[in-house]
């Protein structure tokens, strides 16, 4: 079960701490994407990172679309992960969908989590009235092109040939090295129920204390939505990065890190 | 020779486009070439563009979510198609390879990008994706097709496995016909047959107290000719139901039913007829075979006994290699196997020239029990006598 589990979804585990935080990257990435984070906080924390189902070097056979057709599937995941790991006061941080994923795990579990850290959340990409969440639905199947022209294109045409080349097993590696690599087919279904979800409703039922991280200048979760979600959730502060782009603990890791130890004392 | 490169005219005219953009975005250069294929002015970029504003909205979500992150995480990415857009609205597609700038303490300084137009292999790109939906669809189809041929391939199996057991069925059923047949015939001569020779002593016989003794054995002989053929009825009625019954046996019944049966030629041939069934005495078997081999082999010891001596047969039963054996062994005429051996459970064959001979017997005995998956040999020898060894079950658990 464990070992399954473990294989499921490429946990690792380091740091020397007693208390546990569980890191969760979001669409396009992997568990790397942490590496500039979790240095600062390996002596007081177990650190535990994993990649979603279908996502780096999870176990894509584990992809059930059906399970994973909406952010509960993995959602479930994560508890399930808590719970064989025996984990208790989990300090969670979710990047972008993860923040969401984070969410419904809190509400299913509250005594699970001692605090949520949400990195660039979004409850809703696309616009809807009252609301605006950057998006239409126009710029998701845009964005399906743009996946569709980086994997069906001849470079991908070239993956699908190099990764059945048994000949040549060094460039099949090559790519398994590559960062933030999936399957296609399952980034076209990850990415609809990332941008086309809804989680707006779900934000006034978190009771759990949040951290929300927000950079000044977001083109997917834009300052506005990053206000929204403070305002929706009771138990928030609202932390704003002087930095550019939707992956903050990327682009600034020491704002990122400064603004996380502030509120984990 | 010694070439005068001017690096600033190859940057600007390099055929792709190049840019250097800042860690938020914002281009601080770029060659004319980019100016060119996006038709902006030098002073409508420099300063006042980001990266991502030559990009769509979909476009935008893959370079935060996944271009970014990546270049971030290897400092370097290549081949990545982006649409991107020109001045007046219209799209192009671009391949684009970045790199980051760093200093020496590894701080982000900027990126440097470069662009290709990739319009022309893009339409050949689109043709190719269509070809490839294409075959793809056709693989599928021919999928379908393939799981279609082997469904139907696994029910013309399983109709052909039907028929060979309906075919085994019939198989089976025509053997039980045949030997149903010559266990009719045969079985009924032998009472009938003695039931003659009682009557031909009847006549004959004057002495009253005689006539009793011969009325109450012809008696005996017709109650067995009776059960016979109401055994026969019943067998046509239990072989029209289903396969043959296996009953359970003693073999002491059967052989002292076997011993009233032929009691006649018993007393006129002067056997000792003798049994040991101690080692197996009960099986399993149809009871109509049962009697019929013992009959039929008690009868042909008989028959066939030498009249130089007084015949002895012996039978007896014995489990060899887990299988039941059944053993009538005389000390009778014998056969010449080497001359008549391929024949000896053949139809119609007779190896003695003697008038009861009708050549039924052992044939209708192999048959009947091969029916029941045992089998027969035979050890003789002219003059010292015949033995025959019957398997009549293997496996026995």
């Amino acid at each position: 079960m464990l070992q399954r589990i473990i294989a499921r979804n490429n946990i690792t585990i380091s740091g020397t701490g007693s208390k546990s935080m569980f890191l969760v990257h979001g669409f396009g990435c992997d568990q790397n994407m942490w590496r500039f984070i979790t240095p600062q906080f390996k002596d007081d924390y177990k650190i535990i990172l994993i990649d979603l189902v279908g996502s780096g070097k999870s176990d894509e056979n584990s992809y059930d679309y059906k399970k994973y057709n909406s952010l509960e599937g993995y959602a479930d995941d994560v508890i399930e992960i808590c719970d064989v790991l025996k984990l208790e006061h989990v300090y969670f941080v979710g990047h972008s969908v993860s923040a969401m994923i984070g969410l419904l795990a809190a509400i299913k579990r509250p005594a699970l989590f001692k605090k949520l850290i949400m990195i660039g959340p979004s409850p809703r990409y696309i616009n809807c009235e009252n609301y605006f969440g950057g998006f239409s639905q126009n710029d998701i199947d845009d964005l399906m092109e743009t996946l569709d022209s980086n994997y069906l294109g001849w470079s991908s045409a070239m993956a699908s040939v190099i990764m059945d080349n048994p000949d040549r097993p060094e460039l099949a590696s090559e790519l398994e090295e590559s960062f933030c690599q999936n399957n296609p087919e399952i980034a076209r279904h990850f990415a609809r129920v990332t941008f086309l979800g809804d989680n707006r409703s779900d934000l006034k039922k978190l009771t759990t204390d949040t951290l929300i991280i927000q950079s000044k200048t977001d083109a997917i979760a834009s300052i506005k939505v990053g206000q929204f979600v403070h305002d929706n959730i009771s138990n928030s502060k609202l932390e704003v990065l002087e930095t550019t782009g939707h992956c903050p603990h990327l682009s600034a890791p020491s704002q990122t890190i400064e603004a996380m130890k502030k509120h984990l004392i | 020779m010694i070439y005068n490169i001017d690096y600033k005219e190859l940057y600007n005219n390099f055929p792709s486009g190049y840019f250097c953009s800042l860690p938020d975005g914002t281009i601080i250069d770029s060659n004319n070439r980019f100016l060119d294929l996006t038709n902006y002015t030098r002073e409508e970029v420099i300063g006042k563009k980001k990266f991502t504003d030559f990009l769509s909205q979909g476009g935008k979500i893959y370079f935060e979510n996944v271009f970014s992150p990546a270049l971030k995480l290897k400092g370097t990415i290549e081949e990545i198609n982006f649409n991107f857009i020109k001045k007046e609205g219209v799209k192009f597609p671009v391949l684009i390879n970045s790199v980051e700038v760093k200093d020496k303490e590894g701080i982000h300084l900027f990126t440097q990008s470069a662009i290709f137009n990739i319009s022309q292999r893009k339409k050949y790109e689109h043709e190719l994706l269509i070809a490839k939906r294409k075959a793809n669809d056709l693989s599928n189809e021919l999928i379908d097709i393939n799981k279609e041929l082997l469904s139907s391939a696994e029910l013309i199996l399983k109709q052909k496995s039907q028929l060979e057991e309906f075919n085994q069925h019939l198989e089976n059923k025509n053997r039980q016909l045949s030997s149903f047949a010559h266990i009719a015939s045969h079985n009924l001569r032998a009472p009938v047959s003695n039931l003659m020779a009682l009557k031909d002593f009847y006549k004959e016989s004057i002495d009253l107290e005689d006539k009793g003794m011969l009325f109450s054995k012809v008696e005996i002989v017709i109650s067995h000719l009776n059960e016979t053929l109401s055994e026969l009825i019943e067998s046509v009625k239990i072989q029209g139901n289903k396969g043959i019954t296996h009953d359970p046996i003693i073999f002491d019944s059967v052989f002292h039913k076997t011993l009233e049966i032929l009691d006649n030629q018993i007393l006129d041939s002067k056997a000792v007829v003798t049994s040991n069934f101690s080692e197996f005495p009960n099986i399993k078997y149809p009871k109509l075979y049962m009697e019929s081999i013992m009959l039929n082999l008690l009868s042909n010891s008989i028959r066939y006994s030498s009249p130089d001596r007084i015949a002895k047969i012996h039978f007896s039963t014995e489990i060899n290699n887990n299988e039941v054996m059944f053993i009538a062994k005389d000390n009778g005429l014998g056969i010449d196997l080497q001359k008549h051996g391929h024949k000896l459970f053949g139809l119609n064959n007779t190896f003695h020239r003697h008038p009861d001979s009708k050549g039924v017997g052992l044939f209708m005995t192999k048959t009947q029990i091969e029916a029941i998956g045992g089998s027969i040999t035979v050890e003789s020898e002219v003059d010292k006598g015949t033995t025959f060894k019957i398997v009549l079950k293997k496996n026995i658990s």
